[in-house]
């Protein structure tokens, strides 16, 4: 049988490159790497605005053209915000069904091209364009209503839910390549603009730049850093849903992730977790979902979590969509081997969740340190 | 930017709203599916909602998009309609501080712009606090 390790990884920190364009900071991001005899098979790359913020079709060509890999299979993959962790799972299957030894798996997004309000507006096509952008429905407006329901059905004030940012900006001030590298006070949440009420902007994630990229091979060199499982699903438009509180996409994945690798409940609660935590609240019922806290709790349990977020999640490393995925797996594999910031994690099992919009497709990445 | 072939396509949609009608579940969902979301059937009937409901939730979005100059804020709420089925949409015509729950509502056209010189403008379905009752 055939196994997938994560034999590389490099990122540069989410931030404004107005200096740069998109092929630079790929450029940059990959000068550290060296194939050695390996050969790349497949070229990857995971961008959602390449066609919008950077006005280019068929990115993955320009990439590799720039990067002087001729001859080199490449494509792009869009699945929204999950889409870097959709890219990785596309590597996976290519090694796991033997088409391919080593795939370069890129995520590039630039969302400082233009103004916020732009990119907002690139940002809701995410969305249903037809039934929900046009309407003027926009991510944020689903985090909020999620919110809401939460606050109301367990009786937990918007107070109790500053914890969620606070966690995330500590964590990140350990991560060098995090956008927010500072602490935030519950005052400082609770007066942040309002997005989309109860929604404030220190619930959200910032916008930034990013670039980051992994090799995934079939042969590992020295720490085997090995991908178990990458399972995805879809669910139901938000507005069809019984139980706005439910994510049942990643609910899905979660259980064909535990049905492939028999992960039990003590390993996942020990595992070293990265959740897509785009609003505060998602990253608040992810842990509920995932079965890490009990329902309605998960806000008492934030600040005890030592193996959640290590990065500062989308909160305060950032989220630059296409990249975020890959990212997720870059802090992984970094924390699994050479540490990040000083912290390692020594752990056997690594679980990476990405979602896009109110879990409208989510995607789990099972990791697992080779024996 | 708009385009005239996906508002002439969509105007059942756009224009007015539709439910989907489950034969086999029984179960009704908004806008028309190829297949019933819930049970997967084909077996469906699309009905004409009257479009009259009652705000179940609402946000009060300060969200910014280029296109959200206009109307700012914007209140973002879920609708249960009569025929039973839940709908997002915008709310106009009421103040944030006077929208709550359970305020009755009724749909309406709204002109969100036009494509000069062409001519054509554009509409998009709202909802206003109701008249009809």
């Amino acid at each position: 049988m055939v196994k997938v390790f994560v034999t590389w990884s490099s990122m540069i920190k989410v931030g404004r490159y107005f200096d740069k364009n998109y092929k630079e900071l790929v450029k940059e991001v990959i000068d550290s790497l060296e194939l050695g005899n390996k050969h790349i098979d497949y070229l990857i790359i995971s961008s959602v605005l390449s066609a919008r913020a950077l006005n280019q079709l068929d990115i993955s060509t320009m990439i590799a053209q720039y990067l002087g890999l001729n001859n080199v299979k490449t494509s792009r993959i869009e699945t929204g915000e999950s889409s870097g962790l959709a890219a990785i799972e596309y590597a996976y299957y290519l090694i796991k069904s033997n088409l391919a030894k080593n795939v370069l798996v890129v995520g590039i997004d630039k969302l400082t091209e233009y103004p916020t309000q732009v990119t907002n507006e690139h940002y809701n096509l995410i969305l249903d364009y037809e039934l929900e952008t046009l309407r003027r429905v926009s991510p944020p407006n689903y985090a909020a209503l999620v919110m809401k329901e939460y606050m109301r059905r367990y009786r937990v004030s918007r107070e109790d839910l500053t914890i969620w940012p606070i966690k995330m900006h500590e964590n990140a001030v350990q991560n060098p390549y995090a956008q927010l590298r500072f602490k935030v006070s519950k005052d400082k949440v609770l007066n942040s603009i309002v997005v989309s009420e109860p929604i404030r902007l220190l619930d959200t994630f910032p916008i930034g730049d990013g670039a980051a990229a992994v090799l995934l091979s079939s042969e590992c060199s020295t720490e085997c850093i090995e991908i178990l499982s990458v399972e995805a699903s879809t669910s139901l438009q938000f507005y069809l849903r019984d139980d706005i509180l439910e994510l049942p996409a990643s609910k899905a994945a979660l259980s064909k992730v535990i049905s492939r690798s028999g992960l039990s409940s003590s390993e996942l609660k020990n595992s070293l977790i990265e959740l897509h935590d785009s609003y505060s609240i998602y990253g608040m019922l992810l842990l509920e979902e995932l079965g890490i806290t009990d329902k309605g709790s998960s806000w008492r349990e934030v600040s005890n979590l030592d193996n959640i977020n290590l990065s500062g999640g989308l909160k305060a490393r950032g989220h630059p969509l296409g990249a975020t995925g890959v990212y997720q797996l870059c802090e992984v594999h970094k924390l699994m081997t050479e540490g990040l910031g000083g912290n390692v994690f020594d752990g056997k099992y690594a679980l990476i969740h990405s979602m896009s919009g109110p879990d409208y497709n989510a995607r789990l990445c099972l990791i697992r340190r080779g024996e | 930017m708009k385009s005239i072939s996906i508002h002439w396509r969509n105007k059942d949609i756009y224009y007015g709203i539709v439910v989907t009608e489950c034969l086999k579940c029984g179960r009704k969902s908004v806008f028309k599916w190829s297949r019933c979301p819930y049970c997967g059937s084909r077996e469906l009937r699309v009905l004409k909602s009257k479009g009259l409901g009652v705000v179940r939730d609402y946000t009060i979005s300060y969200y910014r998009g280029t296109e959200d100059l206009e109307s700012y804020p914007r209140i973002i709420a879920l609708v249960e309609l009569d025929e039973g089925v839940k709908l997002i949409g915008e709310l106009v015509d009421v103040d944030v501080n006077e929208v709550k729950e359970g305020m009755r509502v009724e749909a309406v056209l709204r002109r969100v712009g036009s494509d000069d010189p062409n001519g054509i403008i554009y509409y998009a379905l709202k909802f206003i606090p109701t008249l009809r009752g």
